[in-house]
């Protein structure tokens, strides 16, 4: 009996903490389907009539249509990119042997070490010498070119559980190493590469800082820099179910992405977190 | 195409062509970036005009500055507040999905991670709209309740850096269940076992057994949960800018007001902000090495 009673507890703390997520996430939405007028007068009224046009307004008159469309260029663009850098560097130097290869690797490595906060303001001096800044290309250059260490320790461990004999019979047979890394090495990394993308889109589409630090041009603002800024403007404008419209529009890429690669999300956040 | 056929040639042109600008662009935009950091820390610039050499001048300011301290004090509670409430919950019920077959426990799984995809600006003003003085939802929750519910949570010095803990526990904590779920299954069966045999509960069996071999993992989540907090500044940048009154300025927000914020009437200070990034820069890689010692002989191996 005892063990009954303390079970249901147990259960129930399991609900609460499922609560606190779904909760504030329910409420969001459906006040973002309020009046103004409503959404002052009670917090917990359900809307007696759904106002579907808050998300129209969101979408033209705070340029949240605008900022999507920027940040399908720049985490489009970026993805691309860094997948490539990501895969072809992990292939050199896992499975070719070269000179430099382990000083380069532990140059890489030492990334880890360093937390990256006290660089705000050198590489954004950086980005503007280079002429850089206020530009979406900017961004996907800095986000993408440089190789990361995280990609290649995820993608290199992946690589090397590959049989050696793969490609050494490929390069008897005649093939040159490019096609033995597009026929081989390519196809049989994809689950691995699959991982390491959808990590990059949930980084990339959630990145704040960087973004906003080096775009300052609104009508260059990806959806999260967008956000802010509509945010910061509320103070004046008051037109709070609009921004919460706003807010749930932003969620709903992330829901989608999340709904359909759960799996792979949490099992590759698990790999980042042991090899961190 | 017979040229191709030369190995050497091909291995020099793939890593030439692929490897190259890659480690290229990392020198770029990561290193050479750390090198200036240091160099940045010795100068007094707006950004604009003239770098003047001041030598250690930013590091004598730093050390009679009191807001730097005060920024200390608040990521110092911060951290002995956060770091240890996460743990406790996410071992709880990581432990509670694994060990215990209740038919929801699936959905929690999934559900429970799903903080860590949001979006940090989406989090920050879904937090805001929970903690409003006059349409939030926790004041709504209070109201229901019968517990008053006129509070302005992050507008008031008394509540507003206490109202970034639950924040960042919500956060962090789904992460960590999976960490520790992970973790918890790479227990051997047997152990479990003969402690079963042994006629010892559920409780014991999570302290004497569970916990010892997770201490391994637990450091790892330690150092995580320290860098995670440290540099999760952007939270208090959009919900508080810091306020009222500096009550939520934590060393990272102070470090970023100097060299971007409106703070300083619009100019920037990036020799001061550096110096204040170098100091955090050894904070945060002495805290790892202290860490590492100080853990590395608790965790078991089996």
């Amino acid at each position: 009996m005892r063990t009954g009673i303390s079970s249901w507890l147990w259960r129930m703390v399991l609900f609460l903490w499922a609560l606190t997520i779904l909760l504030p996430l329910f409420w969001i939405f459906y006040q973002s389907l309020k009046t103004n007028q409503a959404f002052f007068a009670d917090i917990w009224a359900f809307p007696e009539h759904l106002e579907w046009s808050n998300y129209e307004k969101a979408w033209t008159s705070l340029g949240i249509g605008q900022s999507v469309v920027n940040t399908l260029y720049y985490v489009g663009l970026s993805l691309l990119i860094s997948l490539f850098v990501s895969t072809v560097n992990a292939y050199a130097f896992t499975r070719i042997e070269w000179r430099l290869r382990s000083l380069l690797w532990s140059i890489i490595m030492l990334s880890l070490f360093l937390p990256g906060i006290n660089i705000l303001v050198s590489q954004y001096t950086l980005m503007r010498a280079l002429n850089l800044t206020d530009s979406l290309n900017g961004l996907v250059l800095l986000a993408s070119l440089p190789v990361g260490a995280f990609e290649l320790l995820l993608l290199g461990s992946f690589m090397r559980s590959l049989p050696k004999e793969l490609d050494e019979s490929a390069f008897i047979d005649g093939a040159t190493l490019f096609q033995v890394f597009r026929k081989i090495i390519l196809p049989l990394s994809m689950p691995g590469i699959v991982t390491i993308g959808i990590f990059k889109f949930v980084g990339l589409y959630n990145d704040f800082l960087g973004p906003f630090i080096l775009i300052s041009d609104p009508a260059k603002y990806p959806i999260s820099v967008n956000m802010y800024n509509a945010n910061a403007m509320m103070e004046y404008k008051a037109d709070w179910v609009t921004l919460l419209a706003g807010l749930v529009i932003t969620i709903i890429p992330t829901v989608i992405v999340y709904v359909l690669f759960q799996r792979r999300i949490i099992e590759g956040a698990t790999m980042g977190g042991v090899k961190g | 195409m017979h040229m191709l056929k030369n190995a050497r040639l091909q291995k020099a042109i793939f890593l030439f062509i692929v490897v190259a600008p890659a480690f290229a662009a990392y020198v770029l935009f990561t290193l050479y970036p750390n090198a200036l950091s240091i160099y940045y820390s010795f100068l007094e610039w707006d950004g604009i005009g003239a770098k003047t050499f001041v030598g250690w001048d930013n590091y004598v300011r730093l050390f009679h500055d009191p807001f730097i301290l005060r920024a200390l004090g608040h990521n110092l509670i911060l951290l002995v507040t956060v770091i240890p409430i996460t743990l406790v919950i996410s071992l709880v019920l990581a432990d509670l999905l694994i060990n215990r077959a209740f038919k929801e426990n699936s959905f929690y799984k999934v559900l429970y991670f799903f903080p860590n995809v949001l979006s940090l600006v989406v989090i920050a003003l879904v937090w805001s709209f929970i903690y409003d003085g006059t349409f939030g939802l926790l004041n709504g929750i209070l109201r229901v309740l019968g517990l008053g519910g006129e509070h302005n949570w992050l507008g008031s010095k008394g509540t507003a850096l206490l109202s970034m803990i639950p924040l960042y526990v919500w956060c962090y904590a789904g992460f960590y269940v999976v960490i520790f779920m992970n973790a918890m299954r790479g227990i051997p069966k047997s152990l479990y076992e003969s402690a079963t045999l042994d006629g010892i509960t559920h409780m014991q069996r999570f302290s004497k057994i569970t916990l010892p071999l997770l201490s391994g993992v637990i450091r790892v989540g330690v150092i995580f949960l320290m860098l995670s907090v440290i540099k999760g500044f952007e939270y208090m940048f959009i919900m508080t800018q810091g306020g009222p009154g500096g009550a939520t300025d934590v060393i990272s927000l102070y470090m970023f007001n100097f060299a971007f914020g409106s703070l300083n009437l619009g100019q920037h200070i990036y020799g001061y902000a550096s110096t204040i990034g170098m100091m955090i820069f050894v904070l945060l890689v002495g805290l790892k090495l202290i860490l590492d010692k100080f853990f590395a002989k608790d965790s078991i191996e089996y």
